[in-house]
Parts: C-alpha cells; structure tokens; sequence
C-alpha cells in the first residue's frame, strides 16, 4: 500500500488526484509525489474502512461462539473443536489489532465522508478485478449482455486475449503469469482491465464471456 | 420505562417482561446483523436501519431505548444523523466508527469525539467485541437512569 506500482492499472482518481487543482500527473520516480503518497493513504484508509466491516462482524460472532464453546463441545471430539475455536478467536483479535494499527496509522482527516464513497469504489474494483463474487452492481450492467466471441475479440488487445485464453483455460493469476513470463501483478491487471471492458462481474463471468456465452443476469 | 427496569431484566432474562429496544442504524448490513445477533442473545430487541433516514423515520415511529449510529454512511453523514436525532430526543446514543480520524485542523479533536461533543452518549470502535458492545448498551442504559434522576 506504499506505493502505486503500475499506475494505469489502478482507478481514474489514482492517476490524476485532484488537491487544489493540480493535477498530479508525474513520471515516474524514485520518491512518490506527496499527491501519490496522498492518494495511497486514502485509499488504503478506504480499503481499512471497508475490511473494518466484516472484521467487526466476525469479530462478534467469534467472541460469541467462543463464550459458549463448553455448551456445545462437551464429547472427546469436541475438544479438537474448541482448539479452533480458540485458534479462530485468537487470529480475529490478532486481525482487529492490525486493524487498529493501520486505522492509527492513517492519517486521514481531509475528507472522511469521500473516504466512505472511495473505500466502496476501491472495493468494486477490487472484486471486479478479482474472483469474488459480490460487488458486481458496479457495472451497471452495460452492453456486456449481447457480448459474443467475435465482438469480444475485437475489444481486447493481442495481450489482454492471451491474458483472457490463460484465465478461460482455468489459470489463477500465479499460473497465467508464469506462463506469459510477467509478474502476476501485471497479469492480474491485465486481467482486470479484461473483465473491466466486457463487464464481467467475475472470474466465473468471465469465462463464460470467453467461451462466448452471455453473462448470467440476475 | 425506566432504565432500572430494563437492567433487571437484563440480568434475569427469563423474568423479562420489558425488553430494552436497540435501533442500529448502519449502512453495513453485515455489521447490524452482527450486532444484532449478539444482542438477541442477552435479550435485547434490535432494529436495523441501513441507512440514515429510515432511521430517522423508525425512531420517530416508535420508542428506542438505545440508538446505535455507524459515523461514515451515505447520504447522511453520522455525525448529522446524531444532530439530528438530538435536537429532538435524549435517548441515548453510541456513535460507531472504525477510525479516530484526527482533525488536521484540530489534532486534539478525533471523530468519535466529535460525535460525543454533538451529543453521543459513548462510543465504540469498530471491530468491537461482543463485551465492549454489551456494556456499552448497558452504560448508554445507565446514563439514562442517572440522568434521569438528576431531572426529578
């Protein structure tokens, strides 16, 4: 989260963030603008507030189940279950430790109500260039619906239709990198620029998108 | 209902005639599920609002005896939801939020502080435990008997 390695992977706002006017289009350098170093820190207090969420719930639930663990583990075998049950709490309170750390460490004061609205940008884009499932209502649909092979192809860069061949065959963005010899971050945006430009929601999207099949629409 | 009553029936849940009524307002459904899956389990009845209006409206519809407010929502910011619900109630209220967000004009000043200065009863930091929410539920309980008090 230090620093923005590829800069025309990540959202529109990371590559011209706007403070006063100016616009922080720079080369690249060894030292990050103040702009860039700016921009890393709300959006990693943005990707914060977003964990902080589910980490709160689970941070609940664990502590609940672990205060009640004699009730339900009372046989032999459920002392197996009471160890993980004691691990899982024990790795939630390490989790919402680092948690409290990095939400420490931000400092974050400009404009906390934007953080809330960047923090659900950087996660939709997260999802949409990742496997998960939820988060797909970012793209509003789009024109994705009528996709077919042809129309696809034509979209994609030599590149990106190598980048979507690997993923349709199955490879996770260690095996597809390792195969195109370039860094797996590099394959992930690659990757994430294809489900970007034909809508996909996710990796299973994707797919049937490359295997020339419509998107499934809820 | 007085805050007494409610604690009682806290503690000796099979006795409980009158349930103390919690409205969460918070846009993470996740969270208020949480929250409120634990709290039905010493007995509170919970309420969830995703967003700040309807929790306006839920508590102008009927009687809370705590209301819990996420700081960072769309729409309406946290901070004003408290405003708005303290202009015209004094049911207690813990503002929730996963920062401190110091002020860069005013270092001393963090967020959750700034809620307690707009009248916030306490607290809490999001991730919080299952105890850290309870007993801040029953000190908000609390404060309202003694506040009470004073006013007689």
């Amino acid at each position: 989260m230090t620093r923005t390695e590829n800069q025309a992977d990540y959202p529109n706002y990371l590559k011209c963030v706007e403070r006063g006017g100016q616009r922080a289009e720079q080369p690249e350098t060894d030292r990050p603008s103040p702009e860039r170093t700016q921009a890393a820190n709300e959006v990693g207090s943005a990707i914060a507030h977003q964990l902080n969420g589910p980490l709160t719930a689970l941070r609940l639930y664990i502590g609940e189940i672990r205060q009640n663990r004699d009730r339900f583990c009372e046989t032999a075998e459920a002392q197996d279950m009471q160890q993980m049950v004691e691990a899982a709490f024990q790795e939630t309170e390490r989790l919402c430790s680092m948690m409290r750390l990095i939400t420490d460490t931000f400092e974050e004061p400009l404009y906390p109500e934007t953080a809330a609205a960047l923090g659900r940008d950087v996660i939709s884009w997260w999802s949409r260039s990742g496997s998960a499932e939820s988060g797909g209502s970012a793209n509003g649909g789009g024109p994705a619906g009528a996709a077919s092979s042809p129309s696809i192809h034509s979209r994609l860069t030599p590149r990106e239709r190598e980048v979507l061949s690997h993923v349709s065959q199955g490879c996770s963005n260690r095996q597809g990198a390792i195969r195109m010899q370039i860094g797996p971050r590099t394959f992930e945006s690659h990757r994430a620029r294809v489900m970007r430009k034909l809508g996909a929601k996710n990796a299973a999207d994707l797919v049937r998108m490359a295997l020339g099949e419509r998107p499934v629409t809820p | 209902m007085d805050a007494l009553h409610l604690r009682d029936a806290k503690r000796m849940p099979h006795l409980a005639k009158a349930v103390a009524r919690i409205l969460v307002i918070d846009d993470d459904a996740c969270v208020s599920t949480a929250i409120q899956a634990i709290l039905a389990r010493h007995q509170y009845d919970t309420t969830l609002s995703s967003r700040a209006h309807a929790g306006m409206h839920a508590l102008q519809a009927s009687q809370f005896d705590v209301v819990m407010v996420d700081l960072f929502m769309p729409g309406m910011n946290g901070l004003d939801t408290i405003t708005r619900i303290r202009s015209g109630s004094a049911v207690p209220i813990i503002a929730m939020s996963g920062f401190r967000l110091r002020n860069s004009l005013d270092p001393e000043q963090d967020f959750l502080g700034m809620a307690m200065l707009r009248g916030a009863t306490t607290s809490l930091r999001k991730p919080f435990s299952p105890p850290q929410l309870v007993a801040a539920i029953d000190r908000s309980l609390g404060l309202m008997s003694s506040t009470e008090k004073t006013m007689q």
